[in-house]
């Protein structure tokens, strides 16, 4: 302790016994701040794995959503959740990787490089709900009917930015030397980057991606007028696609006990895909150090 | 070796003349590589210039109509088809300020707890468990909110809050009851919750950012830990934490899903921060496939630009204070 | 050692090949480097010969890695960095604009400072650059990459675990793998970039060794900061100060009776 090597005439006058309460107040309000952020994620986890897995059993992942008042499964969500996510990366992984590429591999110091950085990173927050009125207007609006791809591509919309920050973030830990190695055996630009430098970041890279699937696999806002809804088991990507976040909206604000239990199941569900999602990508750039 | 003196370092000319071949080669799908890796960065700033034209395009019959009293109507009314934006704008800043108000000074004195205080072995769990708790989809606190928090707060905080503030003057309108259990203190908290680990892992980010030796010297002339705190970490990271702080608020200015629930889709600015409001997340999501009519579309579009405009300027201005951090970091 | 003349700066002889049977494989006339604004590099002439080791040595920041890193135009990587003048290899300017300069770095190969294995396996850090150029059956290549492995003095270390990770190896390993990569490409001048600053000294000895029988084949050039080193494996030596080419000449000449102060200076120790 420090104040143990103070003489006690420093130690007893009102203005330090002031400053250590004053402190010791402070203190004790860091201790209470953390043990009441905590407490949300027991609070909100407790209910949810109660809820969520007092109402776990096969029929969720074999049956049909059902009518009100009938017993059902979440098979189509669940479905439809799986094969937006597949698109939406499969269209934005490359695109954010290509772009990411561009801002540490080429552009690294240029004017182009700085400006999409920025714009990037609003993107990165700017409210899903508005993305899902976007691809509404260029999509939805000019076909003239809700689809899954449309659903897609307005997840594929959020992927993009994940992506991009992520790959530059990993090109840039790349070091010099390394490229400076691969042109020093005459590869090409192009090469050095898609077989040494990509390879040498490809944990990271991984990890963005993983980080991208988790945010778009509880994302709900962009897919309430793209994707839509829909009752039926259906494969047709030109049609409605039912989701996972859609049916949990749905379901809960209904006044139906056995929708109600469903949501909170699918709710589960949700939660420990994308916990899973982050726990790895955490496991996966952990190793790479 | 059989051809040892093919290995000799000097190539000879034929081979001269097809690496030269084959580079000739590489440099087309090289330059090809370096135009597709531009245009995809360019495709960023179209994204964003795609939000923008299509809102714009999107809400222009309604901005036509309405024109600037657009902005301050409270009247919401889809069968007169008289649509105004004033009471969604209310909401979304209101529960956004409730939430800040809360998750700010929280999420500090929690990230304060994670750079000082907390012991070595204790850092990491907690900052994975923050961690994840940001990473939960806000459909969960939703759901949550409407199940669990709602009933509580009405339950038990509400009346309690109305019996407490409701003969006070000034804050009587303010917690003007009955107690609903939605409405827009309760969006409010449900938001703070949300934002809360946003807040913490910038906050704690910028704070591990403080050169030691700046705390060291303070600590080695007697400053407690609240003095290192506010007289050094704090001034030294001000413009990282209100960019994180501007970050939290893009964030909770646009959510959608964990307000839509709680807040109770009531389209009129009422006094009483118990009473159901809007927001104009909660607007779009809740209407918009139900909405008929092309006025009545458009001014969900129209809500959803002002709601763009709004989180970009939030946005832009948290990063623009994150980079000025950055540059004094040196990095 | 051929016993050549010494040379003083700025007469060195420009012609392909000199009276004494040294043959010019790199020319380099009036050269001046600028980092921005910043000129790095003042009007230095020098010249590598075939079949020989030129050491470049001289204080930190003195311009020797930035002269190497001209060479094989690595400096092009990066923006604002342009050099001014000329550098002949076999008599070609390869500082003008239309040189391709991949096809210049397979002729002009590099050993770095710190070793900088590929993240792939030890075949495959070989193999990679050959494939590159040509397409060879499997046994050939196979043979090729033994070679080049050979060549480096690494075969016998690592001839049973090719398919192990380049980054698994040692220090001194990692260095020769290098070597060997760079050798597989087939150059003809090799630049060495202070190979040895990170490594043990029984590691060092092995790549002087190796810059020692390499040199038959081809032309070398070396930055050091270690003039043991110099003295050991060049036979002629540059001593750069401040931008500038000081004095440059036959290794023995240079560290037995310089002609400048400052080489005199710096060879005994009193400053850098």
């Amino acid at each position: 302790m420090t104040d143990m090597t103070l003489p006690s005439s420093q130690t007893n006058t009102p203005l330090y016994r002031k400053r250590q309460r004053r402190n010791v107040l402070t203190m004790g309000m860091a201790y209470a701040a953390t043990a009441f952020g905590l407490t949300w994620l027991v609070l909100i986890l407790g209910v949810l794995l109660y809820e969520g897995f007092s109402g776990l059993s096969l029929a969720v992942f074999t049956e049909m959503t059902p009518p009100p008042g009938a017993a059902g499964g979440l098979l189509n969500p669940i479905m439809g959740s799986l094969v937006m996510t597949v698109i939406a990366v499969i269209i934005g992984t490359p695109l954010g990787m290509l772009a990411g590429t561009y801002m540490a591999e080429y552009g690294r110091y240029d004017k182009l490089s700085s400006v999409v950085r920025f714009i990037n990173d609003i993107l990165l927050s700017a409210p899903s709900i508005v993305i899902g009125l976007f691809v509404y207007e260029i999509m939805v609006a000019q076909m003239g009917h809700f689809s899954g791809w449309d659903g897609a591509v307005a997840l594929a919309v959020l992927v993009v930015p994940v992506v991009v920050s992520t790959t530059e973030d990993m090109l840039t830990l790349v070091p010099d030397t390394l490229r400076e190695a691969a042109a020093s055996i005459g590869l090409p630009r192009s090469l050095m980057i898609t077989k040494v430098a990509y390879r040498a970041a490809r944990a990271g890279m991984v990890t963005g991606v993983l980080l991208a699937v988790a945010r778009i696999s509880g994302e709900t806002a962009p897919l309430l007028f793209t994707a839509l809804n829909n009752q039926f088991w259906s494969t047709n990507m030109n049609a409605p696609v039912s989701s996972l976040p859609v049916v949990i909206f749905q379901f809960a604000l209904s006044p139906y006990k056995d929708w109600q239990k469903l949501a909170w199941t699918g709710a589960l569900i949700i939660t420990l895909a994308v916990l899973t999602l982050s726990i790895m990508a955490r496991a996966l750039a952990s190793q790479r150090k | 070796m059989a051809d040892v003196a093919l290995q000799s370092g000097v190539t000879s000319v034929t081979e001269q003349v097809d690496r030269a071949r084959v580079l000739q080669r590489l440099r087309l799908s090289d330059a090809a590589f370096r135009h597709l890796t531009r245009s995809a960065a360019i495709l960023v700033l179209i994204i964003l210039g795609g939000i923008i034209v299509s809102l714009v395009h999107g809400s222009w019959p309604a901005l036509r109509t309405f024109g600037f009293s657009f902005l301050y109507t409270e009247v919401w009314n889809p069968v007169t088809e008289q649509f105004g934006a004033i009471s969604p704008i209310y909401g979304t800043v209101v529960t956004s300020v409730i939430a800040m108000l809360i998750a700010v000074p929280v999420g500090l004195f929690i990230a304060l707890f994670l750079t000082e205080l907390c012991p070595m072995w204790l850092r990491r769990p907690i900052g994975i468990a923050i961690e994840l708790l940001a990473g939960i989809p806000s459909i969960i606190y939703g759901i949550w909110g409407l199940f669990v928090f709602a009933p509580f707060l009405q339950q038990y905080v509400q009346p309690f809050l109305i019996s407490v503030f409701g003969n006070l003057p000034g804050l009587s309108t303010l917690f003007a009851g009955p107690p609903y259990g939605i409405g827009v203190l309760t969006a409010g908290l449900i938001l703070a919750i949300m934002v809360l680990p946003f807040i913490t892992s910038i906050s704690r980010d910028v704070f591990e950012a403080v050169p030691p030796v700046l705390k060291e010297a303070a600590y080695g002339l007697g400053c407690t830990t609240w003095e290192v705190a506010r007289y050094v970490v704090l001034p030294f990271t001000r413009v990282g934490v209100i960019g994180g702080v501007m970050l939290g608020l893009g964030r909770a200015l646009g959510e959608t899903m964990a307000v839509t629930f709680v807040i109770g889709n009531a389209h009129r600015i009422s006094g009483s921060i118990l009473a159901p409001g809007t927001t104009i997340s909660a607007t779009i999501a809740n209407e918009f496939t139900e909405a008929v009519g092309d006025l009545y579309t458009s001014s969900l579009i129209a809500l959803g630009l002002i709601l763009f405009v709004i989180t970009f300027i939030v946005l832009a201005f948290a990063r623009l204070m994150l980079m000025r951090l950055n540059a004094r970091l040196g990095k | 050692m051929n016993s050549v003349a010494s040379f003083t700066v700025p007469t060195v002889s420009h012609t392909q090949k000199s009276s004494d049977g040294l043959a010019e494989k790199v020319s380099v006339r009036t050269l001046d480097f600028f980092y921005g604004d910043n000129r790095a590099l003042k009007n230095v002439n020098v010249s590598l010969f075939k079949g020989h080791v030129t050491a470049f040595i001289g204080p930190s920041g003195c311009g020797k890695s930035t002269l190497l890193r001209i060479l094989n135009r690595m400096y092009d990587l990066y923006p604002n960095q342009r050099a001014t003048g000329e550098v002949l290899l076999d008599g070609e300017n390869i500082l003008q604009p239309g040189q391709d300069i991949n096809l210049l770095r397979a002729k002009v190969g590099m050993v770095f400072q710190k070793p900088t294995p590929f993240p792939m396996t030890i075949y495959e850090n070989i193999a990679f650059g050959i494939r590159l150029y040509e397409k060879l059956p499997k046994s050939e290549l196979d043979g090729r990459v033994q070679h080049a492995l050979q060549r480096a003095a690494l075969w016998n270390e690592v001839k049973d675990k090719l398919g192990a990770n380049g980054l698994s190896l040692s220090g001194g390993q990692q260095q020769r793998l290098c070597i060997a990569r760079t050798v597989a490409v087939r150059p003809e001048v090799i630049l060495f970039d202070e190979p040895c600053s990170a490594l043990d000294p029984i590691s060092t000895a092995k790549i002087e060794e190796l810059i020692d029988e390499l040199k038959e084949d081809y032309t070398i050039a070396i930055v050091t900061h270690n003039m043991q080193q110099a003295a050991r494996v060049s036979d002629f030596t540059a001593f750069m100060y401040l931008g500038e080419l000081i004095e440059y000449g036959e290794t023995t000449k240079i560290f037995t009776t310089p002609n400048d102060r400052r080489t005199q200076d710096y060879i005994t120790g009193r400053f850098g």
